[in-house]
């Protein structure tokens, strides 16, 4: 019967079958989705990304969600292909959700990061024809250890633990170095930060990589665009009001304020 | 010898009764829709009764917990793979109910060389919004039957009557009173069963539930802290205002003390 609470085996036994032909799309365009990014601060972990998904040099949308929250602990961002990306965070989710109703207890921080980089494994094909190459972070709060996790991954399912931060996409080279920065010279360490000071910092980090990478969406105060912010601490995953993120762009970010 | 229509109808009453033995022993279970949502209540000796289903949809059982398992596990499974495929707003207790395990559990009961499912089933529905919460009962030869308010879950339909004919007395707007009814019905419950067992089917209160009005707070309250001396209180919610997707969750003992009637929050600890 259900020992295992694997939601995944009980789709295919049912005939699912994730993940594109290898084939199937070559030598499109495909879209695509670009900057993310997660660090620590002080009171968790914050992870963020931009709304733009391009194909080639195309805008095909300016409001993507690429920071999914999987469950009320844990979150996934995006970078790649989206249709193929948001298939695996409802799987994702309903395994976890399948996980903890069946067995009657939470899935272990471990044991999440393993169903994605399974999900990952099974997705190589197609990552390799560049028909859905997905390169994730998974991060969250391990209530059991009361910490903060990153972990990220490369498009064939390897895992990485980014221990301070972690960036992924095609804007995340600008941003990488500058986390580099902050961690190593700043006035303080990331960990260190407080929940605002760390928000106006993803806001920068973001803008930077907008401003080098035509592919990351900055952003849009006449549209009321801004990037998605998601806080996850003991007390769970939060998303960032867009007031507040426009209340510290004009006040911290901008450089006409 | 099954192939002969009467012999076959007679080995299905023989089923009935036999059920009806395995079943005398069971928990109660209560659910009542409040305000905020729906509570079930029962009382267990260590395996749970009380189960999340899906985001809005919740289970209470009696009877065979290897049984209950299964039925848990089916529903858990088809619940899941449909909000996959579908949405969530697609899986709904009618349909699990109706097209799911109600014709398993019907199947099983008539299959005379089988073992049937020793159990009773509560699937609890938190609608959109106040006064579209639903129950739906299911019995062990698979009849179901769809309810509003209130459901609840005996040995016997004579039991579950005295169960109901309390309920339609009782009002329930906060958490405090839905726990206090909860509670209430389920000692109605237990302690009409007892009574049943003890002095057999003869016995008048067992089997009518004409002197119900008579059952006190009182009474009541002390049949429940007997009961609480060995079993534990168990409760589970629906609850709309619950953040995310999934609206169930468990009141756990500290919760509990503070909603429980002062008079029995003492038997809690």
């Amino acid at each position: 019967m259900g020992l295992q609470g694997d939601f995944y085996q009980l789709l295919k036994e049912q005939g699912y079958e994730f993940g594109l032909s290898g084939q199937a799309g070559a030598g499109q365009q495909l879209t695509t989705a670009t900057t993310i990014l997660a660090f620590k601060y002080r009171e968790g972990v914050l992870v963020a990304g931009d709304r733009r998904a391009t194909a080639g040099n195309m805008v095909m949308y300016d409001r993507t969600d690429k920071v999914l929250e999987i469950d009320r602990y844990s979150v996934m961002a995006i970078a790649g292909v989206p249709a193929t990306a948001y298939e695996m965070a409802r799987i994702l989710e309903h395994s976890f959700k399948y996980y903890r109703r069946t067995q009657l207890q939470e899935l272990s921080f471990e044991g999440k990061l393993r169903s994605l980089s399974k999900l990952l494994k099974e997705n190589v094909a197609a990552a390799l024809a560049g028909t859905g190459a997905v390169a994730p972070i998974f991060a969250g709060y391990d209530p059991g250890q009361e910490a903060a996790k990153i972990y990220f991954y490369d498009i064939l399912g390897a895992e990485f633990e980014g221990v301070e931060y972690a960036v992924s996409g095609s804007g995340s080279s600008t941003i990488r170095g500058i986390l580099h920065y902050l961690n190593t010279w700043g006035e303080q360490p990331l960990n260190a930060m407080p929940e605002e000071q760390a928000t106006v910092q993803a806001l920068r980090l973001l803008t930077s990589a907008a401003e080098f990478d035509s592919a990351t969406g900055g952003v849009n105060r006449e549209a009321g665009l801004y990037p998605v912010i998601k806080l996850i601490t003991a007390g769970g995953v939060r998303m960032m009001p867009d007031l507040q993120l426009r209340s510290l762009f004009e006040s911290k970010v901008s450089r006409s304020a | 010898m099954y192939e002969e229509p009467y012999r076959w109808v007679e080995a299905v009453g023989n089923r009935r009764q036999y059920l009806d033995d395995q079943l005398k022993e069971g928990t109660p279970v209560v659910g009542v829709a409040y305000e905020r949502g729906i509570l079930l209540m029962t009382m267990s000796k260590g395996t749970p009764k009380l189960y999340e289903i899906y985001d809005r949809l919740a289970l209470g059982g009696m009877g065979h917990p290897a049984d209950l398992e299964r039925l848990r596990f089916n529903l858990l499974e088809m619940a899941h793979v449909e909000g996959f495929n579908r949405s969530a707003s697609d899986v709904t207790g009618s349909r699990l109910v109706k097209y799911g395990i109600a014709p398993v559990v019907k199947q099983a009961f008539e299959e005379v060389f089988k073992a049937p499912f020793i159990v009773k089933i509560l699937l609890a529905e938190l609608g959109q919004k106040a006064g579209k919460d639903g129950f739906l009962t299911i019995n062990y030869d698979g009849t179901f039957e769809e309810k509003s308010q209130y459901a609840v879950l005996a040995a016997t339909s004579v039991v579950e009557q005295k169960m109901i004919e309390y309920l339609r007395q009782q009002s329930m707007v906060s958490l405090k009173d839905a726990v206090d009814v909860a509670i209430c019905t389920w000692a109605v419950g237990d302690r009409a069963q007892r009574l049943a067992l003890e002095d057999g089917e003869g016995h008048d209160e067992a089997k009518t539930g004409a002197n119900q009005q008579l059952i006190d707070a009182g009474t009541l309250y002390a049949h429940l802290r007997r009961c609480m001396v060995e079993k534990t209180v168990e409760c589970a919610l629906l609850d709309r205002h619950v953040q995310g997707p999934s609206k169930y969750r468990t009141l756990e003992a500290d919760e509990l003390g503070t909603v429980f009637p002062t008079d029995l929050s003492p038997s809690l600890t």
